[in-house]
């Protein structure tokens, strides 16, 4: 069954004085199924954050549709919009956007607080998603005294404590180092495994090979996608270099 | 490297960062101009010899002490402001190669260019701006004639001083900064966040008592003579306390308000607390300093006027009887006697009437005072029965009956006529309720002048101060406020807790210089008998008024500054 449906998506730009359009996305469609690891590579400048901006409901396309479990994005009003986003939608961002005002606990149970969770379902919630992410002794501790793997561990704990239907991640893994990278996708794939569907934009090979499926962007639109069947991340991870060289861009790394 | 290099550096940087720069120049030539001024005036002659002239002087003196100190705290502060801006750029200079001694020297240029602009503007700011606020002032107020505006050499070097350690100490910590941290370090730097500091919790112990005890004995003292000697010490205690108060306490209390669960993890408190949290450390100085600032503006402004609108009474109490006339010690009975006729028809020449009360002669005094009653206490002996004015203590006394004009007149002929009357040379003269509130408006309008002088200075510093705030504030919420967003905090949510942050943060100083206007109400009321002023409702009412006043212009200044706020977090 189709989680999420994307039909004839399209997005163009307004430069400010409104003379040039910048189209940033055209007639883009695909589903993803429950359960699936997507991975959306391509190139700077290709369209994949436009993309990620408009499943996460945080930008409306021009042209198209996206639907959840069903539900059109369009039908939902501006207001309900931020309810939808926290009940249903978990977000990984590249720079963490963990707030620094916060401990880590309390960037994790933010989603929940807002949702008015009464403290003691918070606070069980939270610890096996802690301990499967390996941070409860940071718990306390605040996003400026940790690694960056830590916070963006601490990100996707953020991400799945509501329990969200579909976990998109943006670049998670963009401003780690590579040992921190290994990890944290080893960590996404755990989640992958308890039946998690995750969608992640990157334009490094080394994170999509992590992925159940690649869908290849670029200008704008889907040129291509593959599926890993039954390849391990090695050999997944040369059919991707081989089809980024046919596409021409985008980061071996 | 060519010797030029870092003066030329210097001046691109600063022209570069006009925008860090603007602010920090502006500050310096605020503050300065704002010292000059109330320097000057301290040391100028406005301030005469009346009753209570060196209570005033002192007091306005101790205003200057405090305001040099928090020029040169403010000074440090923004400096650390900017500072921690350019950190970025510091570590670049390292990795391209330049010195820390460079970096050091070109520091030093900076430092030297926006101070000494900054002092030369205060100077003409301080020159124009007080020219032309003394002739407003002066136009609405009587002020003591002839009063000109000048400022003395003492004046400047006093500021010149000030200036120039706040330009040792910023330029040394500066450099100190730049050689301690690593490049990698000063590059990261601007993204580190704070931890929470041991110890808070004495300090902040230490704070209440300190305010508490100030509270209590500015409650209890009820000696004129010692409210004076009290005043001081216990304004340092409040300015101490303050401090401690709103940088430790503050945090204390949320802390506590934290580690209540079912009150901390709801929705809006959440976000309001640890952004408090925030606020807090980031500001708790600047908005101590305004809760100060704005207290001695309330003090001083309240104080002064209820000088001014009371000289009436003021005069009335030190002049029971209108007009007394003294008799030298040499006249015979007879001749007193016989005056008594004179000064009757001195009046009816000038259409006015004369009478007497006895009773006056036993003034009452209000409760507390009755040390002085001696001075008025009826002796037999220095009594003459006269027919019909009275005559006691070698004096005349009368109540004069007539419109103004008529009564002036005939104490100027009274003093006129009295040489004559008796041959030998006057010991004193006619000593007049008139003369006096004439000259007593004069004093106190002189008084008000200078305070609302210094109101005037204190608001310019205020806005500075609330500028910096929310420009500092802007820059770091509008990140925090977009990730809410992003984690699904809607709009309406956003903006009501960035709302109730905001107003926390305009009613804590506020809410802080009512209370201490509430304790400082009663010990005002003591110190203004000094001045002979025993009226405590007017105190109150003036008080007040003036707390309503500066409530309605902090929050036009606040309005205003908030403007900038929200242009920042919203673009």
């Amino acid at each position: 069954m189709s989680l999420l449906q994307v039909k004839g998506l399209g997005k163009v730009y307004n430069t400010k004085l409104g003379m040039r359009q910048c189209i940033a996305l055209k007639n883009v469609n695909f589903e993803v199924i429950e359960g699936e690891f997507v991975a959306i590579m391509g190139a700077s400048g290709s369209g994949k954050t436009t993309l990620l901006n408009i499943l996460a409901s945080l930008d409306k396309p021009t042209t198209g549709d996206v639907l959840l479990d069903g539900v059109s994005f369009s039908s939902i009003a501006d207001r309900d919009l931020s309810e939808f986003r926290r009940k249903h939608l978990g977000f990984v961002f590249q720079d963490f956007n963990l707030l620094d005002t916060f401990s880590i606990k309390d960037n994790i149970l933010l989603p929940l607080v807002l949702m008015q969770t009464p403290v003691r379902e918070m606070e069980e919630r939270l610890l096996p998603i802690v301990r499967q992410l390996g941070i409860t002794q940071l718990l306390s501790k605040f996003p400026f005294e940790v690694s960056g793997g830590e916070k963006q561990r601490a990100a996707i704990a953020r991400a799945v404590i509501t329990d969200p239907r579909i976990l998109l991640a943006d670049e998670p893994t963009g401003a780690l180092d590579s040992k921190s990278s290994a990890s944290l996708l080893g960590q996404l794939t755990d989640l992958h495994q308890i039946g998690k569907t995750i969608v992640m934009v990157t334009h490094s090979a080394m994170a999509a090979s992590y992925a159940s499926r690649v869908l290849f962007i670029s200008d704008g639109s889907l040129f291509s996608q593959l599926y890993r069947g039954e390849e391990n991340n090695r050999a997944f991870f040369d059919r991707i270099v081989a089809n980024l060289s046919i596409l021409g861009g985008g980061d071996i790394a | 490297m060519h010797k030029f290099f870092y003066f030329k550096l210097a001046l691109s940087n600063v022209r570069r960062n006009k925008i860090t720069y603007l602010p920090y120049l502006v500050a310096t030539a605020v503050m300065s101009g704002v010292f000059l001024l109330i320097s000057g005036l301290l040391f100028s002659n406005g301030m005469t010899n009346t009753p209570g002239g060196e209570t005033a002087k002192s007091i306005f003196a101790f205003g200057l002490v405090v305001y040099a100190l928090f020029t040169f705290a403010f000074m440090l502060y923004i400096n650390t402001f900017l500072i921690k801006r350019r950190k970025k750029e510091f570590g670049l200079y390292g990795i391209l190669g330049l010195d820390k001694r460079h970096v050091g020297r070109v520091l030093l240029w900076e430092n030297t260019f926006v101070i000494g602009g900054g002092l030369l503007c205060g100077t003409a700011i301080a020159l124009v701006f007080g020219r032309l606020l003394f002739l407003i002032l002066m136009k609405m107020i009587h002020t003591i004639p002839g009063s000109t505006f000048s400022i003395s050499f003492r004046a400047y070097s006093l500021m010149f001083a000030l200036f120039f350690l706040v330009f040792l100490v910023t330029s040394v910590s500066n450099i100190i900064r730049v050689h301690t941290a690593s490049p990698i370090a000063l590059l990261s730097s601007e993204k580190s966040g704070e931890k929470d500091k041991k110890g808070l919790l004495p300090l902040a112990i230490i704070g209440a008592i300190l305010l508490g005890g100030a509270y209590y004995f500015a409650w209890t003292t009820e000696i004129p003579g010692l409210a004076l000697g009290i005043f001081f010490p216990l304004a340092i205690a409040v300015i101490i306390a303050t401090y401690l108060l709103f940088l430790c306490g503050s945090i204390v209390v949320l802390k506590l308000l934290r580690m209540k669960k079912s009150l901390y993890y709801q929705p809006d408190h959440f976000v309001t607390i640890s952004g408090m949290f925030h606020r807090m450390r980031q500001n708790a100085r600047g908005l101590a300093t305004i809760c100060i600032l704005s207290t001695m503006l309330v003090v001083t402004v309240s104080g002064t006027l209820s000088l001014y609108l009371g000289s009436e009474q003021m005069t009335r109490s030190m002049y029971p009887f209108d007009a007394q006339v003294y008799v030298a010690e040499s006249a015979t009975q007879q001749q007193i006697v016989d005056y008594d006729a004179t000064l009757n028809k001195i009046a009816e020449e000038n259409h006015v009437t004369l009478s007497a009360d006895r009773s006056k002669l036993i003034t009452k005094l209000p409760e507390g005072e009755e040390y002085r009653r001696n001075n008025f206490v009826w002796e037999d002996s220095k009594f003459v029965e006269v027919p019909t004015l009275i005559f006691y203590d070698k004096s005349y006394r009368m109540d004069i009956s007539g419109t103004t004009e008529n009564c002036i007149a005939f104490v100027n002929a009274v003093r006129d006529q009295y040489s004559q009357s008796f041959s030998e040379t006057p010991k004193l003269i006619v000593s007049d309720y008139y003369t006096a509130m004439e000259q007593g408006y004069g004093f106190y309008g002189g008084l008000l002048f200078l305070g609302a002088f210094f109101a005037v200075l204190f608001l310019a510093v205020a806005v500075l101060i609330l500028y910096f705030k929310q420009v500092t504030e802007g820059y770091e919420d509008k990140e925090r406020f977009e990730i809410l967003q992003k984690v699904g905090m809607d709009d309406q949510q956003v903006k009501k807790t960035i709302n109730s942050q905001v107003l926390w943060v305009f009613f804590l100083p506020l809410a802080a210089t009512t209370l201490h206007m509430l304790f400082a109400s009663k010990l005002m009321a003591w110190m203004l008998r000094l001045f002979m002023l025993y009226d405590w409702g007017l105190v109150l009412t003036c008080i007040v008024g003036t707390l309503l006043a500066f409530t309605l212009l902090y929050f036009i200044i606040y309005r205003v500054t908030a403007r900038t706020y929200y242009r920042i977090v919203r673009r």
